[in-house]
């Protein structure tokens, strides 16, 4: 019956059918729910919130199923946690002991628990590709988990070292990992996405965003004399050092005004290309994905990640006014909690809970409105953009792999790297 | 459009069927039996027959009832696209649940559960650290307290050390300064020796103006000059010096340690990083925190009193040196404030002093180079 009328261009693509309204309702329910909860309703969310995007993206006619549930992802975070103890108690001694060990086990640490955070995000798509399944097959991933975190330590390095210069080949690199052991039940994937072109379509951005920055630095280099400035700053006293300063370099006044005007313009150039750059990547990855004989492109539009951004905006403007108008009563309250001459410890407390509790109704609120307006619509955007060729790769496919644990979901939370989504 | 609920339901539909071994759709007949559901392909071949006890309704969109069979190690999924049809089986089957009722309950338990668990985090933040804390730090080995000390003496230091105008930051080692160091010595052995403590103090005095004083994990106690010039004999030093000796021997400095390693573990950790919630682990930690401290001064001040009964030195002492500084706190949030009321702190100090003869610590001269210490 809905087959009967559905043409040929429809089936060959990719639809997605949530209604905007449920996902407002899942993710506002939510949001209550984790502050009368501190928190422990996000693995009942994150599953919900799955379960929405999956069912509705309907590829070809079928639409995904994702059957994970809220108490695997508790499992794997508590066993996560079980597993972190050990770490972080040998941190806690290790900073303890005054000697080399304890000057290096800061950078050490960090270098370790980076690794782990890879090692969880590996593992973690890992489960996400089993609890996927799509015409009664699932998806599953091979391939070492530690492979894959070493590479991505080493690619996010040189990537910090060359100042984002070596992102796009680090993308296009980690990816053809990750999809080089990914499978639809038998059939294989794979990634067409080459570094280079995005390397060329990110390279104005960069530009853009870096030329005030570096032009910045050379006026400096040009007008400070390093040797009277190192000689003013180790002075005791901070008028003597300002004077100094002056005197020594009669141009350093009009270079720091530059300065901050340079570094407003990157900020805004930055934010203003944000979205451009997200359309960008999400567009190149896409136009990777292979399964098998099956291809993907994207036709994504630059515009339509623009609007959703705008709606993001204009939303934030709404509820920031009308958040503030609620918030009155509460900040009056606040006042006459802790405005007396006699003001007691308990309404202290209580008026350090409003607060705390207007702060927190604003950051879910945040949440909630990018969560609709910008991630959805990106899903959205990104899947409906989609064109499919060789689309008979995808019959007769065999069953294979196996579900995986939610370990690697429970790494990623408790190190705090990567949300649920 | 609306199926009419009083006629008779359809007994057959059609439906789309994996067989969980290919991806392979098949265009399926279903019929429903009084039992269960059977499955047949175009040419009248059974393909499957699922009890109604053993139908999962799965996750798909709502104009699709897609249904599993109960732990079937494969993914065999039946999907019924015609609505009338669908709650046919939807009335059928007990596990079958269009309308969301059954998903309503368990997110209550849910709730109900978070909520339970939430609470005991809470308990177990405001009694448990602390009580595992006390007994804790009796355990930890005088030597890793001692290591635990010279880190937070470098934060401390690094502080508190000001420049101080040229002058060094420790009192009592310059020419004039000696004879108020024997003094302090001499106060600092009288106590000592009738406390009885696991490690030996050490003591210096510090050029800083506020009347204080501060003890950290390992023994190392900071008398403030500013204490010494706001005292008016000997004893007054001598209690606050008692009260931070308490701190020593109750190993505050310690359990300060492993309280925020635990807070930090139950909030940080175990409760996730929703957003706003980092705000909220801050607070928390920060007024728990401070409630541990309120009580661990007033056994810091129990015990000052006690010893210094014990010495023979005059107990009220602590009590109007407390008098002296406390209108001198700096002005704050109550509930962020380590000490507890002063007035109450006061009556407490001399319900356990007694008002009976005293023995000075110090005689005039020593008291006179006491003062001197930081003269420089």
């Amino acid at each position: 019956m809905t087959n009967l009328g559905a043409d040929e261009t429809a089936m060959a693509g990719v639809r997605f059918l949530g209604a905007r309204k449920t996902y407002w309702r899942l993710l506002t329910r939510g949001a209550l729910l984790l502050m009368v909860t501190l928190g422990i309703y996000r693995f009942w969310l994150a599953t919900d919130v799955r379960r929405f995007l999956w069912a509705n993206t309907d590829v070809a006619g079928e639409s995904l199923e994702y059957n994970g549930t809220p108490l695997e992802l508790l499992s794997g975070f508590l066993v996560a946690v079980a597993i972190l103890i050990p770490v972080y108690a040998g941190f806690f001694l290790t900073t303890l002991d005054m000697g080399l060990v304890g000057e290096i086990s800061g950078p050490l640490g960090f270098a370790l628990l980076f690794l782990i955070g890879q090692y969880g995000l590996y593992r973690a798509r890992r489960y996400r590709l089993t609890r996927t399944i799509y015409r009664g097959l699932r998806f599953h991933q091979e391939g070492s988990n530690w492979g894959f975190a070493l590479r991505a330590t080493l690619w996010w390095t040189l990537t910090v070292f060359t100042i984002g210069l070596a992102y796009p080949f680090q993308l296009a690199s980690l990816e053809r990992y990750k999809l080089r052991y990914t499978f639809y039940g038998d059939l294989p994937g794979r990634f067409a996405g080459v570094g280079w072109r995005l390397f060329l379509r990110g390279l104005p951005m960069w530009l853009l965003v870096m030329a005030p920055l570096l032009i910045t630095v050379g006026a400096f280099i040009e007008v400070v004399d390093m040797e009277a400035l190192s000689d003013a700053l180790s002075q005791a006293s901070d008028e003597e050092m300002m004077a100094i300063i002056e005197a020594g370099n009669p141009g350093l006044i009009p270079v720091l005004v530059f300065g901050t005007l340079m570094l407003g313009a990157s900020v805004a150039f930055a934010v203003l290309l944000y979205p451009a750059y997200q359309a960008v990547v999400l567009r190149w990855w896409m136009s990777g994905l292979r399964f098998g004989a099956l291809e993907m492109a994207s036709a994504l539009r630059m515009r339509h990640v623009y609007g959703a951004y705008f709606r993001f905006v204009g939303l934030v403007l709404l509820f920031a006014l009308v958040l503030a108008i609620l918030a009155l009563p509460a900040l009056y309250a606040v006042g006459t909690l802790t405005g007396g001459t006699e003001t007691t410890a308990a309404g202290e407390i209580a008026a350090t809970a409003i607060l705390l509790g207007v702060y927190v109704v604003a950051a879910l609120g945040l949440s909630v409105i990018y969560r609709v307006t910008v991630l959805l619509s990106l899903w959205q955007l990104g899947m409906e953009s989609l064109q499919l060729s060789g689309l008979s790769a995808l019959d007769g496919v065999q069953a294979q792999g196996r579900p995986a644990s939610a370990l690697g979901e429970g790494l990623t939370d408790a190190l705090h790297v990567g949300s649920y989504s | 459009m609306m199926p009419n609920h009083e006629a008779p339901t359809m007994t057959e539909g059609p439906g789309v069927y994996f067989d969980g071994r290919t991806s392979t759709r098949h265009d399926v007949r279903v019929t429903l039996t009084p039992s269960g559901l059977q499955v047949d392909d175009g040419e009248g071949r059974r393909i499957a027959d699922w009890p109604y006890d053993q139908l999962d309704e799965l996750n798909a969109p709502a104009h699709v009832l897609r249904l599993g069979r109960r732990n079937n190690p494969a993914l065999e999924r039946l999907e019924i696209l015609d609505p009338p049809f669908a709650h046919a089986i939807d009335l059928l089957a007990q596990n079958v649940d269009r309308t969301g009722a059954i998903q309503r309950r368990q997110r209550i338990s849910v709730i109900r559960w978070a909520v339970v668990a939430t609470t005991m985090l809470l308990v177990v933040a405001t009694i448990g650290v602390p009580a595992i804390a006390e007994r804790l730090a009796p355990v930890v080995p005088v030597a890793i307290e001692r290591k635990l000390g010279d880190a937070v003496n470098m934060q401390v230091r690094g502080q508190l050390d000001t420049g101080n105008a040229g002058a060094a930051f420790e009192c009592g080692s310059g020419a004039s300064e000696t004879a108020g160091r024997a003094a302090l010595d001499k106060i600092i052995r009288r106590l000592e020796g009738a406390a009885a403590l696991r490690m030996p103090l050490t003591s210096t005095v510090v050029r800083r103006p506020e009347p204080n004083a501060l003890a950290l994990p390992g023994g190392q106690i900071y008398v403030f000059s500013g204490l010494i010039d706001k005292a008016e004999n000997a004893d007054e030093v001598a209690g606050v010096i008692a009260h931070e000796i308490g701190h020593v021997a109750h190993r505050d400095g310690t359990q300060a340690v492993l309280q925020g390693a635990g807070l930090s573990f139950l909030f940080g950790m175990l409760l996730g990083d929703f957003v706003g919630g980092g705000a909220v682990v801050i607070a928390a930690k920060t007024v728990l925190q401070s409630s541990y401290s309120r009580e661990a001064e007033s056994a810091a001040d129990r015990y000052g009193a006690e010893l210094m009964k014990r010495t023979h030195g005059n107990a009220h002492a602590l009590a109007t040196m407390l008098a002296k500084i406390g209108g001198a706190t700096e002005p704050g949030m109550k509930i962020l404030l380590d000490h507890p009321e002063t007035k109450a702190r006061i009556a407490a100090i001399n319900r356990i002093a007694t008002d009976g003869p005293t023995v000075p610590f110090l005689n005039a001269a020593e008291w006179a180079a006491l003062k001197r210490i930081c003269a420089g």
